[in-house]
């Protein structure tokens, strides 16, 4: 008897070790905080929640998240990663493990404009459009993706690795380059790059 | 606590302890692009192997391609394992799996998954690129083609295709990749320049499985009118089919004795390989090999004198040689195997 509890109490240790390191599906990978007008949230079981104004409701993997043309919405990542949806703005959650890493948090955006920042130190982050991919350790970026997918990428702050399937280019503070299928992103071009994120300053403010 | 319990507990404890530690100091390591990067020096050849994607047991069975003798089953991780690709140095094995939606990147000498990327809704087929720089991924559920970057694992692209994309091969050039259409009855030709589609042949209902021949024409199947069809790699026009019977699944090319190569087609309902010759305007069948339940996936070692043939209901591979017609193998693998390739 003794001989099956030290076994069973063993086996649990080792089960709870497995899970900290393991992606699991249903845990919350972050929260939706705040929306201007309303975030709808579409589970992969196809069931759907709303936030309106301030709240908490937790994200999972393969959750849709999308504003309407008169809504924005923020998001907060268990990682350290804010997100901001401009209006007309979907994107699925999703993720890439790889052995011995710490996992890639993936944001597929469809369609829209979102900006995003990593807090505390490097991150795993990508934003993949129908075009290109963003990929970023530490930065503040706003992407955009037009209806025939062109994706429209401006750097706030740090360094962003800007990828299409014809090449990859470091994208740095204060510049914007393009995306369009079937050529490499374009050279990066000084902006204002602080401009490009004027959309989102009305959700920062606090709701009265 | 007898001390041997108190030691076995205590082991198990550390061994815990460590397994959540290092959990935690994957979080900490900075991100590292590009990792699996050979280094030149550590490159060695590692011989042929024979691996079957199992899709009810959601795993790689991996057999020696010499010997026959089967060497082990790596975890897809993922559900569903369905396709498979190989690439040139035989180190990488990238694996679809059509209800993850995401494909298994294996590391062949470590016999394990390394990675898991999602591409789309029930992703089908893998097809890496001429210089094995980007798999190509088709997403039946989605319409899509995703792009995936192999050093990076990232995805770089999506390209819009036709309905139900089930098949997927490049030109020998690497100009052009074919793209099979279920609900469009069509093959899909992707300029692999602009990733626009330049063109959509009609080729019949529910084309499926697609490969390129050693003088490279496309050939592929229709499991909906259970004929096969072939394109011209220059025209981009259907230039023959031939009815091979009920269920046709996959092709590769062999030879029989001086004859040859043969395509060789697994007809899933006769429980047989037809082998097919002659003009692309005039095909034949010269050969018939009685092989066991199910025959799907099929693949020709280098030479072309052996086929593996994958069996979903006999979840076997049978290796025949093709000079005899004769089954010279048979070695059992997980449940419904669909699709077998061999490294180089």
């Amino acid at each position: 008897m003794k001989k099956q509890v030290i076994i069973l109490a063993a086996t649990a240790l080792c089960a709870i070790g497995l899970s900290t390191s393991a992606n699991a599906q249903n845990a919350p990978v972050g929260n939706a905080t705040n929306a201007i007008g309303e975030l709808v949230i579409v589970r992969t079981d196809g069931v759907q929640q709303r936030l309106q104004g301030k709240g908490n409701v937790p994200l999972y993997e393969g959750d849709v998240v999308k504003t309407d043309s008169s809504s924005q919405a923020m998001i907060e990542f268990v990682d350290g990663v804010t997100v901001a949806l401009n209006e007309n703005t979907s994107f699925k959650l999703l993720s890439r493990w790889e052995k011995d890493m710490p996992v890639v948090r993936i944001l597929r955006l469809k369609q829209g404009e979102v900006w995003a920042k990593t807090n505390g130190g490097p991150k795993r982050f990508e934003v993949e459009t129908p075009v290109a991919t963003a990929a970023v350790k530490e930065t503040e970026f706003n992407l955009k993706v037009q209806d025939d997918g062109q994706s429209i990428l401006t750097v706030i702050e740090g360094v962003v690795s800007f990828g299409t399937p014809f090449g990859t280019c470091p994208i740095r503070t204060d510049t914007i380059s393009y995306g369009v299928r079937g050529k490499k992103c374009t050279k990066p071009a000084a902006t204002d790059a602080k401009a490009a994120k004027s959309w989102m300053e009305a959700l920062r403010t606090p709701v009265k | 606590m007898r001390p041997s319990s108190y030691h076995r507990l205590h082991s198990l404890l550390i061994a815990s302890l460590a397994m959540t530690f290092a959990g935690c100091a994957d979080s900490l390591q900075p991100a590292k692009i590009g990792s699996y990067a050979l280094k030149q020096d550590t490159v060695q050849s590692i011989p042929p192997r024979i691996y079957v994607a199992n899709e009810s047991t959601n795993d790689v069975s991996v057999i020696d391609a010499t010997s026959f003798q089967p060497i082990g089953t790596i975890p897809s991780l993922n559900h569903s394992t369905h396709d498979l690709a190989v690439s040139r140095d035989g180190r990488r094995l990238y694996a679809s799996n059509l209800a993850s939606g995401r494909v298994s990147v294996i590391d062949t000498v470590k016999r394990e998954t390394i990675a898991s990327i999602y591409t789309g809704e029930r992703c089908h087929v893998v097809a890496l690129s001429n210089d094995d720089s980007q798999l190509w991924v088709a997403n039946i559920g989605e319409n899509t083609i995703s792009i995936i970057d192999t050093k990076t694992f990232r995805i770089l692209g999506t390209i819009p295709v036709g309905k139900g994309p089930t098949g997927l091969t490049f030109s020998h050039d690497g100009r052009f990749a074919f793209v099979s259409g279920q609900g469009d009855k069509t093959v899909g030709v992707v300029d692999t320049a602009s990733h626009q589609i330049v063109k959509s042949i009609p080729v019949g209902a529910n084309p499926h499985f697609m490969v390129v021949s050693r003088d490279g024409h496309v050939w592929g199947v229709n499991t909906g009118q259970n004929d096969i069809y072939v394109l011209d790699p220059e025209t981009h026009e259907k230039v023959g089919s031939f009815v091979v019977g009920d269920k046709p699944q996959q092709i590769a090319f062999a030879y029989k004795g001086t004859a040859g190569p043969l395509a060789y087609v697994t007809v899933g309902s006769l429980n047989k390989v037809i082998g097919l010759a002659g003009d692309p305007k005039e095909l034949k069948i010269v050969d018939e090999i009685a092989v066991g339940e199910g025959p799907n996936g099929i693949w020709s070692n280098q030479e072309g004198t052996r086929l593996f043939v994958a069996h979903d209901k006999g979840n076997e591979i049978r290796v025949i040689d093709t000079g005899t017609g004769q089954t010279i193998a048979t070695v059992p693998v997980g449940r419904k195997p669909i699709r077998v390739v061999v490294s180089r």
